[in-house]
C-alpha cells in the first residue's frame, strides 16, 4: 500500500509539476507578445519621440511627458498627436498653448503612427511615469563651454569635409547655413542658420539630433545615427552660425541657373566647333539644288 | 485607420515602379518578336539638318550624361557623397549635371518645335511620339527644377533615393525615403516610372539597338551624284 501511495502521491506530484510547467508555458506564451509590443513601443518612441520629448527628463523641443495623461485626456491626446496641424489650424485652445511654449515649432507627423500606436504609447508613458527615473529621461550631453576648435570641426561635418562616423550624409546635402561658401548649401530641407534659437538651444538642439524625427530624415539616420561627439560640435557650429547670421543667400539658385545657362551656351559653341565639318557646304546646296530643278 | 493618401503613396512608389518594369520587359521582348524591324527611331530628317542638328546633338548628349549621372549615383552612392564631401567638388559636379540637364531640355524643346512646325514632319509624327514628348518635357523640366530649387540632388539622391531604388530591386520597397520629397521630386519620380511603362510602345526602344560600332568605325562619305541626265 505504501509502495502504491507513494507512486500516487509521486504521480500527482508529477502530473502537478507538469501542469504548473503547462501554465508557466502558457503564461510566457501569453506573455511574449505583450513584452514584445512594449519593447516595440519603447523603440517606436525612441525613433520617432524622444528628440523633442523626455518623460520626467524636463522640457526640449516639445513638453515633458511625465503624467501627460493625468494633465490632459486620453482621447484629446491621441487626437492632437495623430494630427496636430489640424488641431492647432481648428483654433484649440490647449493646442494653441503647446504651440507657444514650443516657440512657435509645430510637432511634425509621425510616420507609421495609428490610433492603436498611439495609444500603446500613452500606456508606456503611464508605465514610465510611474519610474523614479524612466529609461526616457534624456540623453546626457557635455555642458562644457564649446570652443573655436568645436565650431571649426561642426563647420567640416556640416559641409562633409569630416566624415560622420557611421557613414551618415553630411548635412549640406539638403540644407543650408547663410554665409556658408559660393553657392550656399542644399535647399531641399530648411535653412539651419537660426536652428538652434528656433529649436530653443543646446539641449533640445542636442536631443533633437540624436535621432532626427522628420519624415525625410529619420529613415537616413536611424541606419546610420550621429555620434554624441559629432554632435557637439554641430551645435556649436550651429549656434555660431546664428549668432554671425551671415549674408542673405537666397539668391543662390539664381546664381546657381545663371551659371549652369552660360556652362550649356558654351557647350553649344563647344558643339558646333567639334561638328564644323556638319554637312552645311554639300548637301544643303544639293538639296536647294534639287528642289529648284523640282521647281522647273 | 490608414488613410487614402497612404494608399496612393504605396500605388504610386511601392507598386508603380514594378507595373513599369514589367510592362518594360514584357513589352520589349513582345515587341521585338513580333516587329523586329519597328526597333527602330524613325528618321525625322528629310535632308533638312539644320535645324534637327541643334536638336538631337545637345538632346543626345544631355540626356547620355544626366543618365549617366543616375546610374553612377544609383551604384555608387557612398563614393559620389565622398567626391561631394568638399564643397568645391559638389559645386563641379552640381554646376556640370547642370548644364547637361539644360542642354537635354533645349535639345527636347528644339526638337519638338521642329516637329510642331514642319509639315513633312508632323506626317511622320504618332501619337506615341507625342506621348513620349509629353513625358520627356515633364522628366527633364522637373529634373532642372530640382536640381536648381531642391539642391544637392547629387548627395540627397545618394542619400535617400539609392536606398529606395535598392529596395526597388531588391523586392523590398521602403516608400519611407521619398515620401516626404517636395511635389516635383515625387513627379520626377513617379513619370520615370511612366517613361519606364511606356518605353516599349515609343520610339525610344532604339536605345536597345544602338549602333555602337558608329563609335569607332571609320567616316563614311556619302556622295551625290546627280550630274545633267543622270535622272536623280
Amino acid at each position: 500500500m505504501i509502495g502504491i501511495g507513494n507512486t500516487l502521491s509521486g504521480s500527482r506530484r508529477v502530473e502537478r509539476r507538469r501542469s504548473v510547467q503547462q501554465v508557466g508555458v502558457f503564461a510566457i506564451i501569453a506573455a511574449f507578445p505583450l513584452a514584445a509590443r512594449g519593447q516595440e513601443t519603447a523603440a517606436y518612441f525612441k525613433q520617432n519621440c524622444y528628440s523633442c520629448h523626455t518623460i520626467g527628463g524636463g522640457r526640449l523641443v516639445g513638453p515633458d511627458l511625465k503624467d501627460v495623461t493625468s494633465r490632459k485626456d486620453r482621447d484629446w491626446i491621441v487626437r492632437f498627436i495623430l494630427n496636430p496641424q489640424a488641431m492647432i489650424d481648428r483654433g484649440d485652445p490647449y493646442a494653441t498653448r503647446i504651440l507657444g511654449e514650443a516657440r512657435g515649432v509645430v510637432m511634425p507627423p509621425v510616420a507609421g503612427l495609428s490610433r492603436d500606436r498611439a495609444n500603446q504609447i500613452l500606456d508606456m508613458i503611464e508605465a514610465e511615469s510611474a519610474f523614479e527615473k524612466s529609461q526616457f529621461e534624456g540623453v546626457k550631453f557635455s555642458d562644457r563651454p564649446f570652443t573655436a576648435a568645436d565650431v571649426d570641426r561642426g563647420h567640416a561635418l556640416f559641409t562633409g569635409r569630416a566624415k560622420f562616423k557611421n557613414s551618415g550624409p553630411p548635412c549640406m546635402s539638403c540644407h543650408t547655413v547663410r554665409g556658408l561658401t559660393l553657392l550656399g548649401g542644399g535647399r531641399l530641407g530648411v535653412d539651419l542658420t537660426k536652428v538652434s534659437e528656433r529649436i530653443g538651444g543646446r539641449k533640445p538642439l542636442s536631443a533633437w539630433l540624436v535621432s532626427p524625427a522628420t519624415v525625410t530624415m529619420q529613415p537616413v539616420f536611424a541606419k546610420h545615427p550621429l555620434e554624441a561627439e559629432e554632435i557637439l560640435p554641430l551645435v556649436a557650429y550651429f549656434e555660431h552660425s546664428a549668432k554671425q547670421a551671415g549674408d542673405d543667400d537666397s539668391v543662390a539658385p539664381l546664381t546657381f541657373f545663371l551659371v549652369g545657362l552660360a556652362g550649356m551656351v558654351l557647350m553649344l559653341g563647344l558643339f558646333d566647333v567639334v561638328w564644323k565639318n556638319r554637312f552645311r557646304g554639300v548637301r544643303r546646296p544639293l538639296v536647294a539644288g534639287g528642289e529648284m530643278r523640282t521647281s522647273v | 485607420m490608414v488613410s487614402a493618401q497612404h494608399y496612393f503613396d504605396q500605388l504610386m512608389f511601392g507598386v508603380a515602379p514594378y507595373l513599369a518594369l514589367i510592362t518594360f520587359f514584357l513589352g520589349t521582348i513582345q515587341r521585338y518578336r513580333a516587329q523586329a524591324f519597328s526597333y527602330s527611331s524613325l528618321s525625322s530628317q528629310f535632308l533638312e539638318n539644320k535645324r534637327h542638328f541643334w536638336g538631337m546633338v545637345p538632346l543626345h548628349y544631355g540626356i547620355l550624361v544626366v543618365l549617366g549621372g543616375h546610374v553612377v549615383a544609383f551604384m555608387f552612392p557612398r563614393e559620389v557623397l565622398a567626391w561631394n564631401g568638399h564643397p568645391i567638388r559638389l559645386y563641379i559636379l552640381e554646376i556640370s549635371a547642370l548644364v547637361f540637364g539644360l542642354l537635354t531640355l533645349l535639345g527636347l524643346v528644339m526638337a519638338l518645335v521642329r516637329r510642331l512646325v514642319y509639315r513633312k514632319i508632323r506626317t511622320v509624327t504618332s501619337l506615341a511620339d507625342i506621348v513620349l514628348y509629353a513625358l520627356l518635357l515633364v522628366q527633364v523640366g522637373s529634373g532642372v527644377y530640382v536640381a536648381v530649387m531642391c539642391s544637392w540632388g547629387s548627395s540627397w539622391f545618394a542619400a535617400s533615393a539609392t536606398p529606395y531604388l535598392w529596395s526597388i530591386v531588391t523586392l523590398d520597397p521602403d516608400i519611407s525615403y521619398v515620401l516626404a520629397m517636395p511635389f516635383a521630386v515625387k513627379l520626377h519620380i513617379v513619370n520615370a516610372f511612366l517613361v519606364i511603362g511606356f518605353f516599349p510602345f515609343t520610339r525610344l526602344v532604339h536605345v536597345l539597338v544602338i549602333p555602337n560600332p558608329y563609335l569607332w568605325r571609320k567616316p563614311q562619305v556619302v556622295r551625290w551624284n546627280r550630274g545633267p541626265g543622270s535622272g536623280a
